[in-house]
């Protein structure tokens, strides 16, 4: 599943080049803010997790996605452009399953914008994720 | 008419599959008794219920077509 805010497996260095790369074109900007979610290893109960499994509502998730970035937008009056991606399928620990990029005309709302974009994309966005442990046992998160 | 019902996160683990097709159903409080009935075990959960990919939190009337999604908590990132 590759949409425009969705990616099947982890985010890689080259996607994340990719996106960097076309902040040349971004001229109306001063700031850029970069948000990157990475896998944990986290241990419970003696278990350590090796990777999280998500999965999305593509049509829904399409929608908010949307709606994140016009409320960014309006909230923001100096932000100029919002990407992001989130990754679908399985995600080992130690990789990205989640970029975003705020560019703004100043430093600090590219900085509070990005934080803000981060906290409505766990809010908003149609995304469930399962921790998947080296027992090979499971436990969906909330 | 059918409406076709989508199970995500823990909810699709439970009830064993993704989406289930339900003819003649009149409304949302219609469909949850049906999905209730053929999956019981959903009670158990906390879920919002989505229509045509808009979160709905009233008992509204179905049509033909339409999408509804059973969504536990969202947990991305």
């Amino acid at each position: 599943m590759v949409t425009d805010y969705l990616i099947n497996g982890p985010i890689t260095k080259k996607v994340i080049c990719c996106f960097l790369e076309k902040i040349d074109e971004k001229t109306n900007s001063g700031g850029h803010s970069v948000f990157l979610g990475q896998v944990r290893a986290d241990e419970f109960n003696g278990k350590k997790v090796t990777a999280i499994e998500y999965s999305a509502y593509e049509g829904m998730v399409m929608v908010e996605a949307d709606k994140i970035k016009a409320t960014i937008l309006s909230e923001f009056e100096d932000a100029k452009s919002i990407d992001f991606v989130h990754s679908t399928g399985i995600v080992k620990a130690g990789e990205i399953s989640l970029f975003v990029l705020v560019s703004a005309g100043h430093r600090y709302q590219a900085i509070h914008a990005c934080t803000k974009t981060v906290e409505l994309i766990k809010e908003k966005l149609p995304v469930w994720k399962r921790e998947i442990f080296d027992d090979d046992s499971h436990e969906w998160k909330q | 008419m059918e409406v076709k019902v989508l199970f995500f996160g823990v909810l699709a683990e439970v009830t064993g599959t993704n989406f289930k097709n339900f003819r003649d159903v009149k409304s949302i409080g219609d469909l949850k008794l049906r999905i209730q009935d053929d999956f019981p075990e959903v009670v158990h959960y906390n879920y919002r219920i989505s229509l045509n990919n808009e979160i709905i939190n009233t008992d509204l009337k179905l049509k033909d077509g339409d999408e509804v999604a059973l969504m536990p908590p969202f947990a991305g990132g």
